[in-house]
């Protein structure tokens, strides 16, 4: 398997992350991007990494924005070389650890966005943990 | 990330690279006789020691021509598989191959007769008008190209690509598993040489100036 996008990376070293977008119950976010879509596109993805500086897992649920019809947690599978898609139904964030949606790994699928989304644009997208934390996160649309 | 130890990698297999192809693959090399292909150390190119010319095959471009065999003589051809609502591993490559493109533009001579060329595998949904749309968006020398599934699955199959569309009736959405790889023609129309993830425009681009210059400027 020559596969070695991050689908799941644990830093366990554990370095400042700046709360970029918010920050609820020990759980931080940078980085939060989603790919401009290329004209016609119905469908884009979003990236982000999630830090849980709490010493017990986070259970990353659901995912919902008013900018599109629907969320969706996925992960890009290579299988034999081919590519595809899995539905997450949850994902875990370990205790103290960082959890990274990057290209190619874990990322949000965001179906029809309500405005077309042009780099510069932001667009908010609320994460929803086991227990009720609700963390509203502002993505930048980058080209 | 490691985007460090990457980087330092990147360069280590580059010096390895340099050292593989002036010494031992340029002598007369040991061929497995089991295999035309040669994993170089990095892993990210497979560079074929007899490449494999490619047979005649038809596909429809993203302005509606014809798209076949006489469109990768005289050129180097990269190749990738996907279809336009692929929201994560298309893009990404797409976005990867325009900045390889641009590198190479800058940094190779004769980089002219070079072509990208997209081809979708899912004709159903990607019409010429679309293909052309998507395929300018990461750079406007894009070629958009597809066909019927049996015009498709010739070219895959003469290149090892690998796809599947889970079309389901009424369904506006479906699966669609492609490869990731990307594959290059050479100017014969040869498969010349596979590159696979985790792919990076820089490391494609001093891939191919070696291997062009290994060819020569006018391998005929």
């Amino acid at each position: 398997m020559r596969w070695r996008y991050p689908v799941f990376i644990c830093l366990i070293t554990a370095f400042g992350l700046v709360p970029a977008a918010g920050k609820a119950e020990g759980v931080s976010v940078r980085d939060a991007w989603i790919r401009q879509a290329p004209p016609g596109a119905t469908v884009m993805a979003g990236y982000l990494e999630l830090r849980n500086s709490t010493s017990r897992p986070q259970v990353l649920e659901a995912a919902s924005s008013t900018g599109f019809a629907s969320v969706m947690m996925h992960r890009t599978v290579v299988r034999d070389g081919m590519a595809g898609m899995e539905h997450l139904s949850r994902t875990e964030l370990a205790p103290n650890a960082s959890l990274i949606f990057a290209p190619g790994g874990s990322h949000l699928m965001l179906m029809n966005p309500k405005q077309a989304l042009r780099a510069g644009d932001t667009v908010v997208v609320e994460l929803e943990f086991r227990g009720g934390l609700v963390l509203p996160v502002t993505f930048a649309v980058r080209k | 990330m490691n985007k460090i130890s990457r980087d330092f990698s990147i360069m280590v297999t580059t010096v390895a690279l340099a050292a593989v192809l002036a010494g031992a693959w340029l002598a007369d090399i040991d061929r497995e006789s089991d295999s035309r292909a040669r994993l170089l150390p990095d892993q990210m190119m497979t560079l074929f020691s007899d490449p494999k010319p490619l047979k005649a095959f038809a596909l429809t471009d993203d302005r509606n021509r014809v798209f076949d065999l006489e469109n990768l003589k005289g050129k180097w051809s990269f190749l990738f598989f996907g279809f336009t609502h692929c929201p994560d591993v298309c893009p990404t490559t797409l976005a990867v191959l325009a900045r390889a493109r641009e590198h190479i533009a800058k940094n190779t001579v004769g980089a002219g007769n070079l072509q990208f060329v997209f081809v979708s595998v899912d004709p159903n949904r990607d019409t010429a008008a679309k293909l052309r749309q998507y395929v300018n968006y990461f750079d406007a020398s894009f070629v958009g190209v597809t066909g019927d599934d049996a015009q498709i699955g010739n070219l895959a199959g003469q290149l090892g690509a690998t796809y599947e569309v889970a079309i389901a009736p009424g369904a506006e959405n479906y699966p669609v598993y492609h490869s990731t790889a990307v594959f290059l023609v050479d100017p014969r129309a040869r498969y010349h040489a596979v590159f696979t993830p985790p792919l990076d425009a820089e490391v494609i681009s001093r891939r191919f100036k070696v291997v062009r210059e290994l060819e020569g400027d006018n391998p005929t």
